[in-house]
């Protein structure tokens, strides 16, 4: 690939209707599809209940279920959406505590991104509980896997009395850091942006 | 990346050695340094990956030798650098209450799973969650009226019209008369199905979006410790109360082979699915006294079986170990998607089957083959002390658990099944049979083994437990 799409891209995105024809095969495949393709696949990490279905569904503007309990969501759902002019396929991940899983439903979020061609990853995490958290975003930095990291229910963490300087942890963790309520849809766009930030930069191989 | 953890010399030692061994042909997303740091934390997966490799035997070598030098486990050694890190930029990017606060609603929290008020509190959600929105209103008011509808508008109208229309008889049944796709499948679904499992959802997504639900399960767990299960496992029992085929899905989520199959186990025997729940509520309704005969003999044989496979299935008890959100005040619009989506999504997965099984029964009296298999089943249903035209759907209840639950209703309106007949009746249908699809998530989920033991199991108990309580009741003189 000789143009990256950089931000100040001086050429008109070329790529995007030729892919379109592909998009049929990459559903069922996404293995193998995508290791040459210029769609980005992003995979929604974290502990249960964060919100990662609820982000899940703001990003994709499909629908898979939320609710405020721990375990919803037991396999992984994709979605489409379309960020910076490119195709965007987003995975929502049932919750895990950390790389080592134990319980059957955590082991499915790690193969994915263990074994899985998955360009970024959104580690979600809750506000009230940065601290703890912490823990699987450290692993996912050990891992070398391109990591931005979304503090979520910010405003229930107001409420508490707990503050978070998100440019503070970004530079202490080296890495992309958005505050969100996504219940209210706090954020969203400074996301998406990280996000088309993201897209546009890189040039989407799977090798880092 | 600026904040690389450090771990203790003689771990980041074993490391640099593991990531030297390490093939380059290696095909993992992950760091070499995150595959040493589970090779050392002895992750299972990974091990039996590289089982094989020439140099796993070096690598197993230098993990044994690692721990035999340190006084704490590699793992807890791991975790707790991690955890210092973690907590040090927390501190570090967060400011903190002075002192520990707590949400206004915190109390609430206390209330729910305290036993003295938590379970009056569930009483009080049951009731009037339960029995009186799903069962009373849902159950009955709404099918009622929907199916009296059917029954004196939509049907006649159907079959005079496929009369008019059809000149051939046998095409005609298929769409219309006793078991037509439109005067049966069809009315089943949205008659008598689709009242029952919307106000079901709605009650349930609204408890989902509160966090009523994990504080029910540390309410439950001492109890149902007892039965060797965890609190954790109330979430999947209680969505199958909505449907057992989405709730053996999420068994998953529970923690060990043992409580999955336990609770598989109790799936598909005990609990009713929103159908069936909405079904025997409304038509036990009026008979207090045969409900109350029937939710003992559910509550016990829950018990009862629970507490034997507690003790039958091998492995150790699970410890309880769950995040408690926050109680929030659920958003309108939120419930309502819920509940569409769910909807949307059950009937999307029945009305093809109802469909399909008008057709096969449509098929199977054409053939006689229909005829030949209830006549099987009547001198089961004379047994059990019912009547023989209950025989039809106890067939439809393998088919469907909620088409079996339309059957009963339709018995009970044509009069035929009454008393002790219905209570009867209604603890086998609920006892008996997974349906198909459940049945279909129990082989991917637990294997054949597991569910052809769970499945056969299940129909010979619910069959003599019917037996059973129909002699009791009988000996015992209870009227309804």
């Amino acid at each position: 690939m000789d143009c990256h799409d950089c931000h100040q891209s001086c050429q008109p995105k070329r790529k995007n209707t030729g892919w379109k024809l592909f998009g049929f095969g990459s559903k069922r495949s996404v293995k193998n599809n995508f290791t040459h393709s210029s769609q980005t696949t992003i995979a929604l990490v974290g502990s249960p209940n964060v919100g990662k279905s609820l982000l899940f569904n703001l990003l994709t503007g499909t629908y898979v279920t939320v609710s405020n309990y721990p375990g919803t969501t037991v396999e992984v759902s994709k979605g489409n959406t379309v960020i910076a002019g490119k195709k965007v396929t987003f995975l929502d991940t049932p919750g895990m505590y950390s790389l080592i899983p134990i319980t059957e439903e955590e082991s499915v979020a790690r193969d994915l991104i263990m074994n899985e061609a998955v360009n970024l990853v959104i580690h979600v995490v809750d506000a009230k509980h940065l601290g703890r958290m912490l823990n699987l975003t450290l692993q996912l930095i050990e891992a070398q896997l391109p990591l931005l990291l979304v503090v979520n229910m910010i405003d229930e963490a107001q409420k508490l009395g707990i503050w978070v300087d998100e440019n503070q942890l970004a530079y202490q963790l080296g890495i992309p850091v958005v505050t969100m309520a996504a219940a209210q849809k706090v954020g969203l766009k400074k996301l998406i942006a990280k996000v088309a930030d993201y897209v546009q930069s890189t040039p989407l191989s799977v090798t880092y | 990346m600026s904040s690389q953890l450090l771990y203790p010399s003689p771990i980041e030692t074993a490391i640099s050695r593991i990531e030297s061994l390490l093939d380059d042909r290696l095909e993992n997303q992950i760091s070499r340094r995150s595959i040493a740091l589970l090779l050392l934390q002895k992750d299972p997966t990974l091990r039996s990956q590289l089982r094989q490799e020439p140099y796993f035997p070096e690598i197993e070598r230098i993990v044994s030798e690692t721990q035999a030098g340190m006084s704490e486990s590699l793992t807890f050694a791991i975790a707790e650098s991690r955890h210092q890190l973690a907590m040090a930029i927390e501190q570090d990017v967060t400011i903190q209450p002075q002192q520990q606060r707590t949400f206004k609603h915190e109390w609430l929290h206390q209330l729910t799973v305290h036993p003295v008020t938590g379970i009056p509190i569930l009483a009080l959600v049951l009731y009037f969650g339960v029995y009186q929105f799903v069962g009373v209103f849902g159950g009955g008011t709404l099918v009622d009226g929907i199916e009296g509808f059917f029954e004196s508008q939509i049907n006649p109208v159907v079959n005079s019209i496929v009369a008019a229309i059809v000149p051939w008889q046998v095409v005609r049944d298929l769409l219309a008369n006793d078991y037509g796709i439109i005067t049966l499948g069809i009315r089943y679904a949205v008659a008598i199905v689709l009242p029952i499992v919307t106000t079901f959802f709605l009650m349930f997504s609204l408890l989902e979006d509160s966090g009523y639900l994990p504080r029910l399960s540390l309410l439950m767990d001492r109890l149902f410790k007892t039965i060797g299960l965890s609190g954790r496992s109330i979430i999947p029992l209680i969505l199958g109360l909505g449907c057992g085929t989405m709730a053996t899905l999420v068994t998953r989520t529970l923690e060990s082979k043992r409580e999955r199959i336990i609770a598989t186990l109790l799936l598909a025997l005990t609990i009713p699915c929103s159908a069936q729940l909405g079904v025997i509520l409304g038509l036990l309704s009026q008979e207090p006294t045969a409900l109350l005969v029937w939710a003992t003999v559910m509550v016990a044989i829950f018990l009862g079986i629970g507490f034997l496979a507690g003790k039958m299935v091998p492995g150790n008890t699970a410890c309880f170990y769950m995040e408690i959100p926050p109680l929030r005040l659920p958003r309108l619009k939120a419930i309502l998607t819920k509940t569409y989506v769910r909807l949307k999504w059950y009937f999307g997965e029945i009305l093809p089957l109802f469909i399909f099984a008008s057709v096969l029964i449509w098929a199977g009296k054409l053939t006689g083959l229909f005829d030949l298999v209830v006549r099987r089943l009547e001198p089961v249903m004379l047994w059990l002390g019912l009547p023989k035209e209950a025989a039809p759907t106890f067939l439809y209840g393998f088919f469907r658990r909620d088409y079996g639950a339309a059957g009963m209703f339709d018995l009970h309106s044509s009069g035929i099944l009454a008393g002790q007949q219905l209570v009867v009746a209604a603890v086998t249908l609920t006892l008996f049979i997974p349906c198909i699809a459940q049945l279909q998530f129990m082989f991917k989920e637990r294997g054949i083994k597991n569910t052809l033991a769970i499945a056969s199991f299940v129909i010979l108990f619910a069959f003599s437990l019917g037996y059973m309580l129909n002699r009791l009741l009988t000996i015992m003189e209870l009227s309804f």
